[in-house]
């Protein structure tokens, strides 16, 4: 049991960290240990939010590749992954080597061995599941009616991993299946600035079949099949970029909607209406402009609705927002075309919310449906995939690695329909995305870990 | 960034151990991305950036789930600017202030107890400070970390960039254009964040292989080498964070692209270093 600290223990505790020289005995003396320096630096991958360079601008090599590849997309694919490989087996492997000679070796780890299931997609047509697995960089195909694992401990078994160097993959976070060829797109929320494109069959550390030069910090996908233009939400500078959806290397949008009057205050969840050529882009509200000090705001998060062929500073036709809608967070979404219903991962809420005849709602109206409860073994649902064939909704939960299957008009506390699980059945993630930061509480005894 | 939460993990935690408690929601203004983060053990606070709405944001040190902050410091009187610059952030709890770098060569503070649209006390700019924080662009650009020593009253702030440059020593006080009092010559490799630790007047970073240890000089310029020790990370990226756990003599690290938090034990970095220091150095790896 916890013992609760007094204001004078918390103080004393302080004191305790500024002045904890005193506390240095002499029986605590340093100790001699073997010291192997290790190279730093340079020869390191560092395409990073933070890195020297800047990451939305291409350094010449990077230029070169692309270039390369527009003109001969399939005999430089190999190159282009030992260019921009996230280098992790090295990496890995160089640690093991200095600690075996003598490097110190951490006492403790904080990590998700499960994966981090940021989204999902279903493909009809060979019946299959594909979950992206943002803590481990990879992402994993499973049968479609693979049955729920009947033992606490059991998981459900792939049918393919897609993981390695070759494939380019970090950070990924937003998926979309091609509904005819099966190719998988994949985009991340960090790093690589990059989409890659997988055929449906792909299998192991596999380069992609097209690499696609993104701005920094793309959150989700979206498509229009009868353009054939492919969707991508980007946080900051907030904006929708529009690319052919066979766009590859330094290829540049079709167009982008972005400019004060869009709203797109931190846009997420994208989704593609066809039937009455909208767009709708679910925001958080985070606003400023980067170029102007004090420009900082908060508005409520919306989902902003646009025609599809929307283009530039657009005004969006209509905002969905208020207490009522329950937005928060709102991650992945989905229009369903044949009844106008638009499905929303809400990650807060704990919940898929879902609202009926979206393309003609406005302002603070309650979703029609409300998938929410401890029956539905939803936890940080941020992805969501409709299958209009068997007339399923699959939800992907970044919290307890699972993806979750219900009947597509589901409502309440239901309970899914079958379960593809990746760690057991009690799992909690750690819900990791990049620890890039990090601060200690000595009041509690706690780690800070921001993502 | 898919989920900007705050997870608060037992100091004893390891490979998939839940977190305690998580701020996260919109309730909590949090967003992407927290390049650093301080946590004010006398008043019991947590203070963080949201960068994606220029603003400053103080918790309860207590926070829980989707929760309030209990301060936020934004709008036109701030000063505050940039996105990737507005990542890192600063507290000295027992002078009452927050720090912040601003890509326009400003080191912003704030007093601990502002809230809404309020100016910063005081600004260190211009040319003698020789300040070079980088500058905001369209798709990153960081300021560095900047780190208060509130017992030799000193503020330290890295230039020249992740590959290594120098750290300028002013004092802690310091606005205008005031230049700094030391320097530790460097090159001084870091990630996302550094730390000191005050009482022995040391700084310590990780440069992805090593953890490095120098002396913090209160005059002049330090030439002085480092301390190395090997703590390599495997799969990790340059954006790497760091903390000190002094009673524990621990010091943990945020690997960025590693997903995970290393705790390693470093009494080097707490202890009084014998004559000629700490260690003994084998033969290279490699």
């Amino acid at each position: 049991m916890r013992v609760r600290r007094t204001k004078l223990e918390c103080v004393i505790l302080s004191a305790a960290l500024v002045a904890i020289g005193v506390w240095a005995a002499p029986d605590r003396a340093s100790r001699l240990v073997s010291v192997q320096q290790l190279p730093d630096g340079s020869d390191w991958c560092m395409a990073d939010e933070s890195s020297a360079t800047n990451p939305s601008s291409p350094s010449p090599d990077e230029k070169i590749l692309f270039s390369a590849l527009r003109r001969d997309p399939y005999s430089t694919l190999v190159f282009a992954a030992q260019f921009t490989t996230p280098n992790v087996a090295e990496q890995e492997r160089q640690a093991a080597e200095a600690r075996a000679h003598g490097a110190r070796t951490p006492v403790r780890t904080i990590r998700d061995t499960a994966p981090t299931y940021s989204a999902i997609a279903v493909d009809v047509n060979s019946n299959e599941v594909i979950l992206q697995d943002n803590n481990l960089w990879e992402y994993l195909v499973f049968d479609r009616l693979a049955p729920t694992p009947t033992r606490s401990d059991e998981i459900t078994q792939p049918k393919r991993i897609v993981k390695g160097d070759k494939t380019l993959i970090e950070f990924n976070n937003g998926l979309y299946v091609d509904p005819v060829s099966g190719d998988i797109f994949s985009v991340e929320s960090d790093t690589g600035d990059k989409m890659v494109r997988f055929p449906r069959a792909a299998e192991g550390d596999v380069a992609p079949k097209a690499v696609l030069h993104t701005p920094h910090r793309v959150y989700n996908l979206a498509a229009d099949e009868a353009r054939q233009e492919i969707f991508a939400t980007i946080e900051f500078p907030p904006q929708v970029v529009i690319y052919r959806k066979d766009a590859s290397g330094e290829e540049k949008p079709l167009r982008t909607i972005e400019g004060d009057d869009t709203g797109l205050d931190a846009p997420h969840g994208i989704a593609v209406d066809e039937k009455d050529q909208l767009l709708f882009v679910s925001t958080w509200g985070h606003h400023s402009n980067f170029r102007i000090a004090g420009t900082g705001r908060w508005y409520p998060p919306a989902i902003k609705v646009y025609p599809l062929a929307a283009k530039g500073n657009v005004k969006p036709l209509r905002v969905i927002t208020g207490d009522r809608t329950q937005l928060d967070w709102p991650a992945a979404m989905k229009f369903n075309p044949s009844n106008g219903d638009l499905y929303v991962a809400n990650d807060i809420g704990q919940s898929v919310i879902v609202f009926a005849n979206a393309a003609k709602l406005q302002g603070d109206v309650p979703p029609a449906r409300v998938i929410h409860g401890p029956s539905t073994r939803l936890r940080n649902p941020t992805g969501v995939a409709l299958d209009l064939t068997h007339q399923e909704l699959w939800v992907s939960n970044l919290g307890n690695s699972s993806a979750t299957v219900y009947p597509l008009m589901a409502n309440g506390d239901v309970p899914p329909l079958r379960i593809i699980r990746s760690a057991e059945e009690s799992k909690r993630g750690v819900n990791f995305g990049r620890t890039a930061a990090v601060t200690y509480d000595p009041i509690r005894q706690e780690i800070l870990v921001p993502n | 960034m898919n989920h900007p939460q705050i997870a608060i993990f037992a100091r004893s935690a390891k490979e998939d151990t839940p977190y305690l408690r998580s701020i996260e929601g919109q309730k909590s203004l949090l967003g992407r991305t927290m390049h650093d983060i301080a946590f004010d053990a006398i008043h019991d606070e947590l203070v963080v950036t949201s960068p994606l709405a220029q603003a400053i944001l103080s918790f309860r040190g207590a926070a829980n789930g989707e929760e309030a902050p209990l301060r936020a410091i934004q709008g036109d009187k701030t000063q505050i600017k940039g996105v990737g610059a507005t990542g890192k952030v600063s507290i000295d709890p027992i002078h009452n202030e927050i720090f912040l770098a601003s890509p326009d060569q400003a080191i912003l503070v704030f007093d601990r107890m502002a809230n809404g649209n309020v100016a910063p006390k005081r600004i260190l700019s211009g040319p003698d400070t020789q300040l070079s924080l980088g500058e905001q662009r369209e798709g990153g650009g960081n300021v560095p970390c900047i780190r208060i020593d509130p017992i030799h009253n000193l503020l330290l702030v890295p230039v020249g960039g992740y590959g290594g440059g120098k750290v300028l020593i002013f004092d802690r006080t310091a606005s205008g254009n005031t230049p700094p009092k030391a320097v530790i010559q460097g090159p001084v490799r870091m990630g996302n964040q550094f730390e000191i630790y005050a009482p022995k007047l040391r700084l310590i970073t990780h440069t992805r292989n090593n953890i490095e240890i120098w002396k913090i000089p209160e005059s002049g310029v330090s030439t002085e080498a480092p301390l190395k020790i090997p703590a390599p990370l495997g799969r990790q990226s340059g954006d790497i964070g760091i903390v000190l756990d002094p009673l524990h003599k621990e010091v943990i690290i945020a690997t960025a692209a590693g997903n995970n938090i290393m705790t390693f034990s470093v009494p080097e970095v707490f202890d009084d270093w014998p004559a000629g220091g700490p260690l003994t150095s084998a033969a290279p790896v490699r």
